[in-house]
């Protein structure tokens, strides 16, 4: 027993839940799975990876892109960072796109038949709110500058 | 306790093939050193853990509540009927307050929504962990990952199904009802065990620092976590860009950001244009009828002149049928209650003012003056909700109505002339319109 436990690595309450674990992912998932197999499935792992593989990658370079920017743009450091007050919006602004796409770009086939209302707003709406983030993130940063430049003076 | 264990952790030496593995690491992100934020580590992920472990418990309970509200033990109301043991729970949904799906479901949105940022910001904050090398050293190990698998496919496939659910996009593999409530459960078998395995590692962690002590570090002040056995905190991190007040702000105002711009479709009234993005955010006027439409006319196939002067409702389940013209139900008694109507895609409206005849009048008329259950069938030939059952609490209950007119005006065809039914805490699909057949059964 205690040979067996070594080669699994953890504790008998570890396994107890860990099977615990998969007979209920097991009975819930045959259900999910009686379905369109294949295209279950590849939602499911494609859920998995999504995040880690397509959206951080995105995000990280773009942020990184941004940061280099910063440090190319001057020799020594800026009196204030303002990689910031572009994150801020754009993460925001990011953040709503993701949410509301299918909206924002009119994929909705049914949308119209179903509520009696159009898509035609949405992509207005959201450059809207867009140009409202930046502008108050460039006016917080004119404020954060003039500020900084009051202090040393 | 499971909880203070990991699994490599306990009795091993490095085995040749672990001291093999770690000695050729794959380039890039398998590489600790490839990742580089000073403020990474067991903190945030603590931070956002714990925000996630109170409000996915939120979600899990409003979406039972979702599936019971349904009543899916009623002919016709289950689009899950394979749920088996998974439906344990499910009792008869009340009829009071009136409010109540409005109230379950809206919160049930809205959290989720509201989680997204936490969520993206839980996954940053753990993404090093994907790139552990060696995979697995241990069994233990390696169901432990299979479990994470099954935990974050799992919430981003509930998340994405609710999302594309709430704006009416079927791009999923079939239909909501079964995959996201099927979903749920898989997710909650891996949350449950990753609360009980990680429970005690992030108490701990959220007392290695104070909450307060952060929140008054700027950025120029934030200094990397020591390092931590779960290799969160990165060997060689670079200047902090952000404090850790500052990610948490970012993700707070993300969530704000996303409830701010939704929360008004499930209020209505004129904070209904706040809800700027949102798929119910749009005001169609203030006449009578410019309340929210689920479902046109056109959708669901029904007719002006199917709805008009020939109409008759067909009462059934009595000793004899009866056909039922729209000046005869006029010339019953009339009732008016004032009801919302609830999708379970989250939106709402405020109280109505419906005027029709009471169901259990209908009922008894019917000859079945103590019903069990009624079918309720609509003049939309097949599709989603035609056909739907109601229980006897909500037949009997005074409020709940077979409507004829809304706030003083007859109903428009899209709002379900010539009649449609109206009961209170109900799922909006259940108010089944353009009603042409009950049948009463005791």
């Amino acid at each position: 027993m205690r040979r067996l436990l070594r080669w699994y690595g953890s504790d008998p309450l570890h396994l107890i839940a860990m099977i615990a674990c998969f007979a209920l992912a097991a009975y819930a998932g045959l259900k999910l799975l009686s379905g369109d197999l294949v295209g279950i499935l590849v939602w499911f792992i494609g859920a998995a990876i999504i995040h880690d593989l397509l959206l951080f990658p995105l995000y990280a370079v773009a942020d990184r892109s941004a940061q280099a920017v910063l440090r190319r743009r001057s020799a020594t450091p800026p009196q204030v960072p303002w990689v910031n007050y572009v994150r801020v919006p754009a993460l925001l602004s990011g953040l709503l796109l993701l949410v509301w796409f299918p909206l924002i770009f009119r994929l909705v086939g049914p949308y119209r038949a179903t509520t009696g209302l159009s898509q035609e707003p949405y992509l207005g709406r959201w450059l809207a709110v867009t140009a409202f983030f930046f502008i108050v993130s460039a006016f917080a940063f004119a404020f954060r500058l003039r500020r900084e430049r009051a202090a040393r003076a | 306790m499971a909880s203070q264990l990991k699994p490599e952790r306990v009795g091993r030496e490095p085995g040749r093939v672990q001291r093999f593995a770690t000695a050729h690491q794959p380039p890039g992100p398998f590489r600790r050193s490839f990742w580089r934020s000073p403020v990474r580590g067991p903190w945030l992920t603590a931070v956002f853990g714990s925000v996630l472990l109170v409000g996915i418990i939120v979600m899990f309970l409003t979406g039972l509540l979702s599936y019971a509200a349904y009543n899916p033990d009623l002919p016709e109301n289950d689009l899950t009927s394979d749920k088996g043991l998974l439906g344990f729970y499910l009792f008869p949904w009340p009829t009071d307050p009136v409010w109540l799906y409005r109230f379950t479901q809206g919160l049930h949105v809205l959290m989720g929504l509201a989680l997204i940022p936490v969520l993206l910001a839980k996954l940053w904050s753990v993404i090093p962990k994907l790139f552990d090398w060696p995979p697995a050293v241990s069994p233990a190990q390696a169901l432990e990952r299979l479990s994470l698998l099954l935990l974050v496919g799992g919430a981003v496939f509930q998340f994405v199904t609710g999302v594309a659910n709430i704006q009416l996009w079927y791009v999923f593999p079939g239909n909501f009802y079964s995959l996201h409530f099927y979903g749920a459960w898989v997710f909650m078998a891996a949350f449950v065990v990753h609360v009980v395995l990680r429970l005690g590692r992030m108490v701990s962690a959220l007392r290695s620092r104070s909450l307060r002590q952060e929140l008054r570090t700027d950025t120029a002040a934030t200094q990397p976590e020591p390092p931590d056995p779960d290799d969160l905190v990165s060997p060689a991190p670079a200047a902090a860009t952000i404090s850790r007040r500052g990610v948490i702000g970012l993700v707070g105002a993300g969530s704000l950001t996303l409830v701010l711009l939704s929360f008004g479709q499930s209020i209505g009234g004129p904070l209904r244009r706040l809800a700027l993005l949102a798929p119910r955010g749009q005001v169609i006027g203030d006449g009578p009828n410019d309340f929210q439409v689920n479902k046109t006319a056109a959708e669901a196939g029904v007719t002006a002149a199917q709805a008009s002067s020939g109409w008759r409702l067909e009462l059934g389940g009595g000793p004899a049928p009866q056909l039922l013209s729209r000046d005869d139900l006029l010339a019953m008694p009339q009732h008016t209650a004032r009801l919302p109507i609830a999708c379970v895609e989250g939106w709402s409206t405020p109280n109505q003012a419906w005027t029709g005849v009471r169901l259990r009048d209908l009922a008894g008329l019917s000859g079945v003056p103590e019903p069990a259950t009624v079918l309720v069938e609509s003049l939309q030939e097949g599709g989603a909700f035609s056909v739907t059952s109601l229980r006897r609490n909500q037949i009997l209950d005074p409020d709940s109505l077979l409507a004829l007119r809304v706030n003083g005006a007859e109903l428009s065809l899209d709002h379900g002339f010539p009649a449609r039914v109206i009961v209170p805490a109900n799922p909006g699909v259940h108010n089944t319109k353009w009603v042409k057949l009950m049948t009463f059964k005791a």
